[in-house]
Order: C-alpha cells, then sequence, then structure tokens
C-alpha cells in the first residue's frame, strides 16, 4: 500500500511539473492523472490539491462534473456505445443491451465479472454513418445489431494488440506515376481505412510502384467508406467505395499494371447503382469514375458548395506545402500586409457570414466588439467542442484542414488585436487534437505563428485545450469557465465574453466552421461569398447528414438550398422503401421538420420560425418507422443528462420534463400530461440561463407543434411507429418456416418452438430486443 | 444611468444589478440564491423580472442594469414564472416543514418543541408550550385518540413516540399546571358570552382570558365540562383532573353562570346586548338554539359560509398555520357572535373541539380589537409523505433506536419525570429547524406555491449528516445556491464544501470523502445563518 501511495505521489509530482501548479492546470492534469491510472485515485486527487494551488474543493467539483472522469478503476478495455442520434434511431439502446447481455451484468453495473471489459455509453463518436458505432478501446465498429453484438467482443479479443504498422512509403516523388488517396478521418479509420492504408503501402512497395500513397482528411462521402481515390494522370479519376484491405491489391494492380484484374472488377460495377444503400449494401468494392453522371457520388457531390471542405479529399491534413499551393495563408498575407484590421471587420461584415456554431450572430459584428475594447491582452478560441450527438463537422475540418482553421484564427486575431489564441477540443475526438496539435508545430516552425509574423510584426501563438467531457460547454461561457479550470457552468450574459472573457479579458470565441470559412472570404472577396445562399443567410453551411437517407455522409451546402434536395439528391432519398417523416435539425437545441415542410430552405430565420434551429450542423432524417415522441424524449434525456445543474428551470423542469415524456411513452400518460409538457417547456424556455436550457425543449415543442396526434396516440395507449417497447409486442406470422433461428437466438427464451412449425412468443418473457425479428429469413417476426 | 422600473424613473450606477436598482425605488424583490457580500451565481430564478422592450425574463439579482431600460417587477407572468421557480424547487425539496405529528394535530400543538424542552427537563416551559395551542392538556391528555401518534415518523420504525401522554405529564403537577397562567398584559374591559362549558367553551375561555378579555361561561348543567362530564366516565378521566382544568380556567377569572338555560329572549335582549361578543360553543344535543337563535342549520351542524369561513378560521396570534378549513370555530353571523365544537359538526374528537374553541375566542379577539375578522396567515407547508425504509437510519442519528416506552405506573398512572425525559427523547426531531427563517417556505406561501405540481415519480431519500458539532446537514433540501460553498471559499476553509457531481442530482458536499467537521472548521455559524433554507441548519437552538 505504502508502494503504492509513493508511485501516486512520484506520478502526480511528474504530471504537476509538466502541467503547472495553478488552478486552471486542474482539467489537463486530472486527465493526464486519469490517463496513467485508467481512473482518479483519490490519494492522486488528494496529493494533487496538496501541492498545486488546487482546493480539494476545486478538484471534486471539476472531476465530478465532467463525464470524462472516472472515480472507479474500470476494466482492462472500454466499450463505448455511441448513443448519438444517428445511432440511436438505428437502435443503439438494444445495442448497449445486448452488450450487457454478453457481458453478464446485473442491474446497473458496468463492468463484467473479470473485470475485461467496462461498458459506457458516450453522447457520439461522430461516425454517424456508421450508426449504430461501437468502439471497444480504439477500435471502432460500424453497423453493430445487437443480434451480433456478442461477436465485436470475439472479434476484439481475437485481434490482441496487434496493430497494423504501415510500413514507409519510398518511392521518390519525382518518379511519381500517380497518386492514391486514401481518407484517414475518424469515420473512414472506423470503418478500416487504417488496415486499408497499410495493405496498399505494402502493395505498393512490394511491387515497386511508382506511386504516392496519400492519406487526405474527411472526404465526406462517409457511406461509402473506407474509400480509395486513384489518381493517374491520363486516366479519369477513379474511386472504389467500401475497399476491404484484401482487396486493395486488385484494384491498385489493375490500375498500375495494364488489364488483369481490373476488367474484373468492373464488370461489377454496372448493378451497383441499385444497392448502393450505405447501411444495406454488401460490403464489396464498388468503383465509380469521377466524370460519370448519376452516379451515387456525382448526385452526393455535385450539389455542393466546398469552401469550408475546400480541396476535400485532394490535400493531406498536415502537409502545409500542399495547403500553401493550394493558396493557403495567401488570405493572411493579404491581411497582414494589405489590410488594417478595420478592413478586415468590414470585409467579414460585408460577406455577411454569421456565426456556424449555431445561434447565428453575425460574426463580423462580434470581432468589432472584441476589436473596439481597449488595447491589452486579448483571447481567441476556437471552439471545437462539438457535443450535439448527431454532428460531426467539427471534428471533420479541425481532422482535415486544421491550417485553414489556423490561418482562418491568425486572420480574426490581426482583426481583433488578440496575441493568444486556444483550440478547445472534445477529448473524444483524440484525431482531431493530434492534427491540430501537428499542424501547430508546423506553422511555429515556419514563422506562422509566434513573434512576427511574415514580418508584419504581428504575433499569435496558440495552444489547445482538451474538452472533459460536458455538452453545456459548447456555452462560450462555460467553456471559458472550463479553461479557467472551474465547472463548466455558462454565466448570465451580458457582459459577453467579448468584453469580458478569458480570466475578464475580451475573447473572440468562434465556432470552428466559422474560422474555416475566414481565408475564403478574404481570397474570394466578401461578394463571392455573400453571393452564395439567400437573403438573410450567407454563404454554406457543412451538415453531418445521418439517419434513414441511403447516403450519409458530411455534405456542404449552399444556404438556401431546400431540405428536400438535401435528403431527396444528396442523401437519395429514404432507405428501405419507407416514408420520409422528417428531419431532425440542429441536434438538441433544434427540433423537427416534418416532411410536408420539406421544402423549406435552409437559412437561419427559416429553421427558427419552424420551430427548429440552424445548430450546429446535425441533420438526422427520419422515417415512418421513428417515434416523434420518442426522438423528443432521446434529445430531452441528452440536454437534462447534459445540464450542468445551475439554474431551477434547467435542472429540475428538463428533469420533470422527461418524466412526463418516459410517462407518456410507457402509455401510461394522461390527456393532461400533454398540456402539462407543453406548459413546462414553455417555462423552461423562459427561465432557463443559458442558450442550454433555453434551447432544450425545442425537441420537445417541435414534435408536439408537428405531431401533437402521436403524444395523444400514445396516450390512448399505441405508439403509431412501433417504437416503445412498452406499447409493442413482438408476434409471429404464419409466415414463419420453422426454422428456430429465432429461439436460438432469444436471449430470454421467450420463444416456443417446434422445427417446421409455426414459432410463437411468450410474451411474459418477451425483453424486445428485436434479435428474433433481424434473424428470421422471412420476416415473420411482426411488431404489433 | 437613467432607467424605469415599474413605470418610475430611476438613477442607478453603472454595473448595478436591476435588483439593486430596484431597491433605490423601494421594490424588494424576491430572491434565494443571492446574498450581499457572497459571490454570486443565480440560480434559484425566483427573482425574474420582465424587460417590457424584448419580453424576455432577466434575473434581476445578476442583471446589469442598461440605460434607458424599461423593467417590470408585477404581472401576472412574472407572478407565475416565480411560482413556477419555486414550485419546481419543491418538487425537489424532501423535508417536512412543520413534523407530521404537529401536522396532524387539529389543534397543531407544537409536539417536536414539547418533546425537546421535556427531554432537556424543561417542564414549565414544555406546559407553557403546549398551552399555547391546547388550553387542557392534563385532559386531553387522558382522552386523546392521539391522531398525532399515527402520523408519527416513528410509528413505522420502533413505535410513536408517546405523544399524548407526554403532553399529559407536562401538565399532570398541581403546582405547575397553576402557575404561569395569565401573562401580565392591560386587561381590555371587554366582556364574552360563553354558551357551553364542554371542552370547546373552557378553550375559548381559555384564549379571551389570556388575551385581556373577560368570559362568561352559561351552562343549563350544574357543574361545568359538559360531554368531559356528563360523557366520559371517570374510568377514562378522572373527575380530579378534570376538576383541576376548569379550576384553572376560573383562576384565570372566568365567571360561571350554571343552572342558566339560554332562552331566545336571553339571547337576543342580555347575551348581544350586554356582552361585546358570543361564542356558541353548546355542543351538538342543543337542536333548539339555532331556531331559537335564528341560525341555519344543515346536515352537518350550524351552517356557516364557507368563505367567511376561510376568512375566520385563520390563527394569527397562537399558530401559523391552518390544518383544516372548517375544522375550527367561526363566526357565524355580522353581530359578532361566533360557533365552535360539535354544533358545527357530528360528534368529534375532543382535541378538534379544544382546537375549534381556540379558534373561535382568536376570531372573536380579532373582532373585538378591530371590528373585522381575523386575517390570514397560512404559511406553506413542505410534506414528503412516508418515511422509506432506507431512511430510518438517517432518521435515528441523532435519537438512536429505543423501543416506545410504557409507564410503570399504567397508562392512567402516566410517566415519571426520568420515564418522561427519556421517551422525550425518542422524538426524531422531523419538523424543519428553520421552520420561520426559510427562505424558501415564506415564499412558497407568499407565491401560494404548490408542492406537487411537479413531482416526479420518486423522490429523492433522505440524509443527515449529523457529526458536526452543532451543523446538521440535509442535503436533500438544498436548493443548490452554492452560497455555503462560496463562504466556505471566501474563507479559506482548508476543505469547505463544493458541487459534487452535475445536472439534476448535483449535491453539496464535502470533497474527497472529507466530514462536515473537517468541511466547517469554522464557518459553521455563518454557512448556516447563510444558508436559505434548512438544508443546513443548527442542531439545537433551532426551532425560533
Amino acid at each position: 500500500m505504502k508502494e503504492y501511495t509513493e508511485n501516486i505521489h512520484e506520478v502526480v509530482d511528474r504530471i504537476v511539473s509538466r502541467r503547472g501548479h495553478s488552478a486552471d492546470a486542474v482539467i489537463p492534469i486530472l486527465q493526464d492523472i486519469q490517463h496513467e491510472f485508467n481512473h482518479l485515485p483519490e490519494e492522486a486527487l488528494k496529493y494533487a490539491s496538496q501541492i498545486t494551488e488546487i482546493s480539494e474543493a476545486g478538484i471534486e467539483g471539476v472531476a465530478s462534473f465532467y463525464s470524462q472522469f472516472r472515480r472507479k478503476i474500470t476494466g482492462e478495455h472500454i466499450i463505448s456505445v455511441c448513443t448519438g442520434t444517428a445511432c440511436h434511431v438505428k437502435g443503439s439502446n438494444l445495442v448497449y443491451d445486448a452488450l450487457c447481455r454478453e457481458m453478464k451484468l446485473k442491474d446497473n453495473e458496468t463492468t463484467d465479472a473479470a473485470g475485461v471489459f467496462t461498458i459506457e455509453k458516450v453522447a457520439c463518436l461522430g461516425c454517424c454513418t456508421l450508426a449504430p458505432v461501437v468502439r471497444i478501446d480504439t477500435v471502432t465498429y460500424g453497423h453493430v445489431m445487437p443480434e451480433n453484438a456478442g461477436d465485436i467482443l470475439v472479434d476484439f479479443l481475437k485481434r490482441g494488440k496487434q496493430l497494423v504498422k504501415a510500413p514507409a512509403n519510398a518511392a521518390p516523388s519525382s518518379a511519381l506515376k500517380g497518386e492514391i488517396r486514401i481518407g484517414l478521418g475518424s469515420c473512414c479509420i472506423a470503418s478500416g481505412s487504417a488496415a486499408v492504408k497499410a495493405e496498399l503501402e505494402k502493395t505498393v512497395a512490394e511491387a515497386g510502384l511508382q506511386v504516392e500513397v496519400k492519406q487526405v482528411g474527411c472526404v465526406g462521402i462517409c457511406n461509402q467508406v473506407p474509400i480509395l481515390e486513384i489518381v493517374k494522370p491520363g486516366e479519369d479519376t477513379a474511386f472504389y467505395a467500401h475497399i476491404k484491405p484484401e482487396e486493395v491489391k486488385q484494384v491498385v494492380l489493375s490500375h498500375f499494371r495494364p488489364e488483369g484484374t481490373y476488367r474484373r472488377i468492373r464488370s461489377g460495377v454496372v448493378n451497383l447503382f441499385e444497392n448502393l444503400m450505405a447501411d444495406e449494401a454488401p460490403r464489396s468494392v464498388q468503383k465509380y469514375m469521377f466524370e460519370q453522371r448519376d452516379t451515387p457520388l456525382s448526385l452526393f457531390l455535385s450539389p455542393q458548395v466546398n469552401i469550408a471542405t475546400e480541396n476535400r479529399g485532394i490535400i493531406s491534413p498536415c502537409d502545409i506545402s500542399e495547403y500553401r499551393k493550394a493558396g493557403g495563408f495567401e488570405a493572411l498575407a493579404t491581411c497582414l500586409k494589405s489590410m488594417n484590421p478595420q478592413q478586415v471587420i468590414d470585409e467579414i461584415k460585408a460577406s455577411g457570414l454569421r456565426g456556424r456554431g449555431g445561434a447565428g450572430f453575425p460574426t463580423g459584428r462580434k470581432w468589432q466588439l472584441v476589436h473596439d475594447q481597449a488595447e491589452g491582452e486579448k483571447y481567441i478560441i476556437c471552439n471545437g467542442d462539438e457535443g450535439d450527438p448527431g454532428a460531426f463537422m467539427d471534428r471533420m475540418l479541425l481532422e482535415s484542414y486544421p491550417y485553414r482553421i489556423i490561418e482562418g484564427m491568425l486572420i480574426a486575431a490581426h482583426a481583433v488585436g488578440a496575441a493568444k489564441g486556444l483550440f478547445y477540443i472534445r477529448a473524444e475526438y483524440p484525431l482531431a487534437v493530434m492534427r491540430i496539435t501537428e499542424a501547430i508545430q508546423v506553422c511555429r516552425a515556419e514563422g506562422l505563428l509566434g513573434e512576427n509574423i511574415m514580418e508584419s510584426g504581428f504575433s499569435f501563438d496558440v495552444k489547445i485545450f482538451e474538452g472533459a467531457g460536458a455538452f453545456v460547454c459548447g456555452e462560450e461561457t462555460a467553456l471559458i469557465a472550463s479553461v479557467e479550470g472551474q465547472r463548466g457552468i455558462p454565466r448570465l450574459r451580458p457582459p459577453y465574453p467579448a468584453v469580458h472573457g478569458i480570466y475578464g479579458k475580451p475573447t473572440l470565441i468562434n465556432n470552428t466552421e466559422t474560422f474555416s470559412l475566414i481565408s475564403w472570404i478574404i481570397r474570394k472577396g466578401s461578394s463571392a461569398f455573400a453571393g452564395i445562399g439567400s437573403e438573410r443567410s450567407k454563404g454554406t453551411k457543412v451538415f453531418a447528414l445521418a439517419g434513414k437517407v441511403k447516403r450519409g455522409g458530411l455534405i456542404e451546402v449552399p444556404m438556401g438550398i431546400s431540405i428536400r434536395r438535401i435528403v431527396e439528391e444528396l442523401g437519395g432519398g429514404i432507405a428501405g422503401d419507407k416514408q420520409f417523416k422528417a428531419v431532425q435539425i440542429g441536434g438538441p437545441s433544434g427540433g423537427c421538420i416534418p416532411a410536408s415542410l420539406a421544402d423549406m430552405p435552409v437559412d437561419y430565420e427559416a429553421l427558427s420560425e419552424a420551430g427548429a434551429m440552424m445548430g450546429s450542423g446535425g441533420l438526422i432524417v427520419l422515417d415512418e418507422s421513428d417515434c416523434m415522441v420518442d426522438i423528443a424524449h432521446y434529445f430531452l434525456s441528452f440536454t437534462q443528462n447534459q445540464s450542468c445543474g445551475q439554474c431551477t428551470f434547467c435542472r429540475i423542469g428538463t428533469r420533470r420534463m422527461l418524466e412526463l415524456l418516459e410517462k407518456i411513452r410507457s402509455g401510461e400518460g394522461v390527456a393532461e400530461d400533454i398540456d402539462k409538457l407543453e406548459h413546462l417547456a414553455r417555462s423552461t424556455h423562459a427561465g432557463s440561463l443559458c442558450g442550454l436550457g433555453k434551447t432544450a425543449p425545442n425537441p420537445v415543442l417541435s414534435t408536439l407543434r408537428y405531431f401533437r396526434h402521436e403524444y395523444e396516440a400514445h396516450i390512448n395507449g399505441h405508439c403509431p411507429a412501433g417504437k416503445c417497447a412498452p406499447l409493442i409486442q413482438y408476434s409471429i406470422t404464419d409466415e414463419c418456416i420453422g426454422c428456430t433461428k429465432c429461439a436460438q437466438r432469444c436471449p430470454s427464451d421467450a420463444i416456443t418452438y417446434k422445427p417446421y412449425e409455426v414459432h410463437s412468443i411468450e410474451q411474459e418473457k418477451c425483453i424486445k430486443c428485436d434479435i428474433c425479428r433481424q434473424v428470421c429469413p422471412v420476416e415473420a417476426v411482426k411488431v404489433i | 444611468m437613467k432607467l424605469r422600473i415599474d413605470h418610475r424613473e430611476v438613477e442607478a450606477e453603472e454595473g448595478m444589478t436591476i435588483m439593486q436598482a430596484a431597491a433605490l425605488l423601494d421594490i424588494c424583490l424576491p430572491t434565494l440564491c443571492y446574498r450581499k457580500g457572497i459571490a454570486h451565481h443565480p440560480s434559484c430564478m425566483v427573482c425574474v423580472v420582465r424587460d417590457v422592450d424584448t419580453g424576455r425574463l432577466l434575473p434581476a439579482c445578476a442583471y446589469p442594469v442598461r440605460e434607458g431600460m424599461n423593467i417590470q417587477t408585477h404581472s401576472r407572468e412574472i407572478h407565475d414564472a416565480r411560482r413556477e421557480a419555486l414550485e419546481l424547487l419543491l418538487s425537489d425539496h424532501v423535508g417536512d416543514c412543520e413534523a407530521p405529528c404537529r401536522r396532524s394535530c387539529p389543534a397543531f400543538m407544537n409536539i417536536p418543541e414539547m418533546n425537546r424542552l421535556i427531554s432537556s427537563g424543561q417542564f414549565t416551559e414544555a406546559l407553557q408550550l403546549v398551552r399555547e395551542e391546547i388550553a387542557l392538556p392534563l385532559i386531553l391528555g387522558y382522552i386523546c385518540p392521539a391522531p398525532c401518534e399515527k402520523a408519527c415518523h416513528r410509528s413505522s420504525i420502533d413505535g410513536a413516540v408517546s405523544i399524548c401522554l407526554l403532553k399529559r405529564f407536562t401538565a399532570d403537577d398541581i403546582s405547575r399546571l397553576y402557575s404561569g397562567l395569565l401573562p401580565s398584559i392591560e386587561r381590555s374591559g371587554k366582556r364574552v358570552a360563553i354558551i357551553g362549558t364542554g371542552p370547546s367553551g373552557l378553550s375559548a375561555a381559555f384564549y379571551l382570558l389570556r388575551r385581556g378579555h373577560l368570559a362568561v361561561l352559561f351552562d343549563r348543567h350544574p357543574e361545568a365540562g359538559g360531554l368531559l362530564r356528563y360523557h366520559i366516565t371517570e374510568d377514562k378521566l378522572p373527575r380530579k383532573a378534570l376538576a383541576s382544568e376548569i379550576e384553572v380556567i376560573r383562576l384565570m377569572g372566568a365567571e360561571f353562570r350554571m343552572n342558566t338555560l339560554i332562552t331566545k329572549d336571553f339571547f337576543d335582549q342580555v347575551l348581544l346586548h350586554e356582552y361585546d361578543a358570543v361564542i356558541i360553543a353548546t355542543g351538538r344535543e342543543e337542536k333548539q338554539i339555532t331556531e331559537d337563535f335564528g341560525l341555519e342549520r344543515d346536515e352537518h351542524g350550524l351552517k356557516v359560509s364557507r368563505t367567511t369561513l376561510e376568512a375566520h378560521t385563520r390563527q394569527p396570534e397562537a399558530g401559523t398555520w391552518n390544518p383544516e378549513p372548517g375544522s375550527h370555530g367561526s363566526r357565524v353571523t355580522g353581530h359578532g357572535i361566533f360557533a365552535c365544537g360539535n354544533i358545527l359538526h357530528k360528534r368529534q374528537m375532543a382535541v378538534r373541539s379544544v382546537a375549534q374553541g381556540k379558534a373561535a375566542a382568536l376570531s372573536a379577539v380579532h373582532y373585538l380589537k378591530t371590528g373585522k375578522p381575523g386575517s390570514a396567515c397560512h404559511l406553506f407547508n413542505s410534506s414528503f409523505g412516508r418515511l422509506n425504509e432506507a431512511e430510518y437510519g438517517e432518521y435515528l442519528k441523532e435519537s438512536g433506536p429505543a423501543s416506545r416506552l410504557a409507564p410503570a405506573k399504567g397508562f392512567m398512572g402516566g410517566f415519571t419525570e426520568a420515564e418522561a425525559m427519556k421517551e422525550a427523547a425518542r422524538c426524531m426531531n422531523c419538523d424543519c429547524r428553520k421552520l420561520s427563517s426559510c427562505k424558501l417556505r415564506i415564499f412558497a406561501s407568499e407565491y401560494q406555491a404548490q408542492q406537487k405540481k411537479f413531482a416526479g415519480p420518486n423522490r429523492k431519500l433522505i440524509t443527515k449528516s449529523v457529526q458536526h458539532e452543532f451543523v446538521i446537514y440535509e442535503a436533500e433540501k438544498c436548493i443548490k445556491c452554492g452560497i455555503c460553498v462560496e463562504i466556505t471559499r471566501a474563507e479559506g476553509e482548508l476543505k469547505g464544501l463544493t458541487y459534487v457531481g452535475r445536472g439534476f442530482d448535483v449535491r453539496i458536499n464535502v470533497p474527497l470523502g472529507g466530514t462536515l467537521r473537517e468541511a466547517l472548521t469554522r464557518t459553521g455559524k455563518k454557512v448556516t445563518e447563510a444558508c436559505p433554507t434548512g438544508a443546513l441548519a443548527f442542531k439545537i437552538g433551532n426551532h425560533e
């Protein structure tokens, strides 16, 4: 025990010497302690308090506030079940339950008896197009179904620690005959692109090909990943979707060697268009030519306008020379050499750019406010605390275009007179942190960060702050509290951060996407930007399109585009012959817009008037099998869980609303409960202190507005979508062929069966896990 | 800078909050979470006011004033928002204001305080306290069915506290019984006639006399006591006890006119003319009287208008709470006539009649003073219902386990001093220790908040932290304002208090498994006084 304590002290000493003794170091210190010990041992916290300026109260307050921190030791491996919106609508709860059964957990347990696995729900892993997603340590599994949930545990343990290590690419750049690009965004990696890349490099090396294997950022075509792009002079660019490591060799050799296997694959292309539904298509190689019209790829890509995602899928994220070649840092040079701060601000104002974090405050005006504060210490923060459980654009931008964001921040810093910047990035985005870290180092080396940038006399440097798991920290005052080493509690505005921000200094906080648009605006001019979009909303918006569409992914579309075009053209319509019901836009702060209003343009005001919100850009498409009461419940349980707990209406009001929704969802509601819910939703909106509380009722209010009849149906004991477990029953129809498959897989032995005879379900035993329905080969299991 | 609050212009300083500006106009806004001189995090939202220009509700305690602002502090909308904030807080505030025993006592006797006085040997003080609400403790100590004991939280653990016998004990000593009867106040010279000398009539006389009025009791029987004498047998109620408490009333200066049947003429010509008020306490049997006196009856008894009843059953001087409108005495006409006892209702518990006698007397007292009915002070009362088994241990922390004590001398013999002290110490002190200073209660009363409006399906389980020398912490009463956290921080407590957790489950606690004693080494008094609810309270000396 003494040894253990000494060890703890040693480790904490080391961490503190690295992170510093000041009170604002508390979060990084705790993160490091947890990294070392897998949890936060009390002894470590006490000791940390003794040797730093951080009080025990401060440590406890912070450690218990952020969901990243654990006080108990976990199993060897952590299973994170994503409960983001896209995963939710595709049944992540059933997956979670199935995994718990596999782990033989009793009520409220999260670690299995042997201490191998600990299971937890996480808000969003940002791989919405692969929903439902489960991550075990660093390995991500997509499309996990309750039925195969056990398999991933087996698979994970089989992998052991053998991670694919990529051999170096030896080809000298002068002799290159072509380029093979592979996306290495988090989604791509989750879908197996790292293994593909390794295989690719192996193939290239073994065959001695003069080809550059290039990792690029997120391609956005998440529905087709892993995706390989082959660029060869004199040939049309070819894409290979859903490629597997074992298929790499064939594909590569088909391009860089005459004939052979190439033809064989090509012959398969013809009938691909019919079965391209991202989540239903068999996992085999699919190839499209870039110039080909009406391929799912061109439909997905052509309506898009790439500003934040300029050069998507072409440039390598951390390669600064490529970024420069594509016009990178030209805008910064222009600003530093020929524009004074006010001119820059005027240009941004003229562009009509509004904050992409959700509320749409005019960016130029925000900059002006900070600029107008007395000279002195000022800060810039890039808000990358993307917490919306159905959005991953910030992650993609951070991972794929780190230099563009840094350039945007540099321009902003010049405009407002700030010398210090901060990236606030969610802890759940390790790849983004890695890429930004690398990009910052490169920029420092190139003189783009630090003193006297581009010999202009302008100095600016930037640090990274990793969030610790609190949705509310996306709110700017909570974010500031968090940076200062406090609990992420929003405070009343005014004063606004522009006046009174970090450590009381004027602070400009913009969303990641906002910063990504800046350099383009300067380079191409404000009028070019203002020429895109609608009357009140200019430029483009990046959305994470997911849910029940055929093609999900990251899209950047001009403002003013209709929701219907996004769903039907880009998304390819609803998967599986179901009816398009609604889109959920804006995440937990947004609302549901029914299919009947889908011609509405994507525009800040139009969405707000319809009861939704631009939000950060999650766009989840719902079909007839989605229950709107369940959706409202889902979002409210998210915000309720993420409430900081400060003000009465948010802390208690959201909880009481959630309880009412639970009551309604379980069929125990009475008619007055709907009115009570609506009333409380309005009070919570009016009485909450910050944006989280004020917008938390939106999913409830918007579903009440457009789908009140579904609430009423629940009161009458009926869930029209067949989703709410207490109101549905599983039953087996006469179409049953008596194959016994369902009975074998049923975890609760609820199916009575005789081979070759119609089976039946004992309702008392049924736990509604949905496995029978999934395994039935003839769709004889119905939900009634 | 200039702004308008409720249509009045005020000159405020830059940096002031709306609340501070309103104070310049003597507009006092309600707040729970704000405390002068302590770093403030607006949270309770009870202070909301309306920005007329934007229509938004703003927390006045923290929102800075702005030139030209136009603020409204009173409206239906604002009132509702404040009430709802309170109701949400109450839905998550688990605790009793008044103890369940006191709430279920028709006479609203302050039982926990009586128990505390008895257990510390302050028997005279205990009797004085009992008499604040009950005029006949000795009599009721024999015959009361003790609804309080059924409500006692301890009844589900190891037997209710023997409240009724403890109450009898306070009066079971002749010298104590006859001492301290009349407070030294000026006699008013006003005369009140009381018809009937049963429990309600005697009780009415007691409270009239205590407040300086003369009580003249009429009864057609030769001896006073009514049902107590002519219905209850001696083996249940010793005649000595009855006589002693009638003697108390007599010693206080009451006049008894026995063998006097009240006729209509006597009522109209003597009582209504020669007396300043009349209290009818004739009991159920006297059916004739209502017709004789021109009063109406219904199936329950004497007919009284509900609205009048509401307005006149309050007890401004004595209790602060009215458990059950209608159970108290009532003025029945506009001529200073009041009624109490069985004439109002079918046969009822003696303690209810005693309670009604008190209420009728207090109504009459107010009438004599002002010529108008008494005014209300209907205080909010939080109650969480039954104890959960998991909470038994928490509730026993202060009193320890001990089963209900039976007096060695038997029921009729009653408790000895030692027995009484021991039994009284079993009281778990379920009443809140900030009964009259709890701001949540005060505002809940003012805004007529309903505790159950937003009640969730499950309540939190009550915890009691008692290891601090003089502070008790009941976390489930906390409204998370953080005032205590800020005080311990500002005063440099090594451990202090902190928020633990987030959202709905956030709690104030001692960091890293420390104890309350370690947390509050020198701020115990300060945080306890500053806590706006009963979450942090002084263990004793409370019960203000």
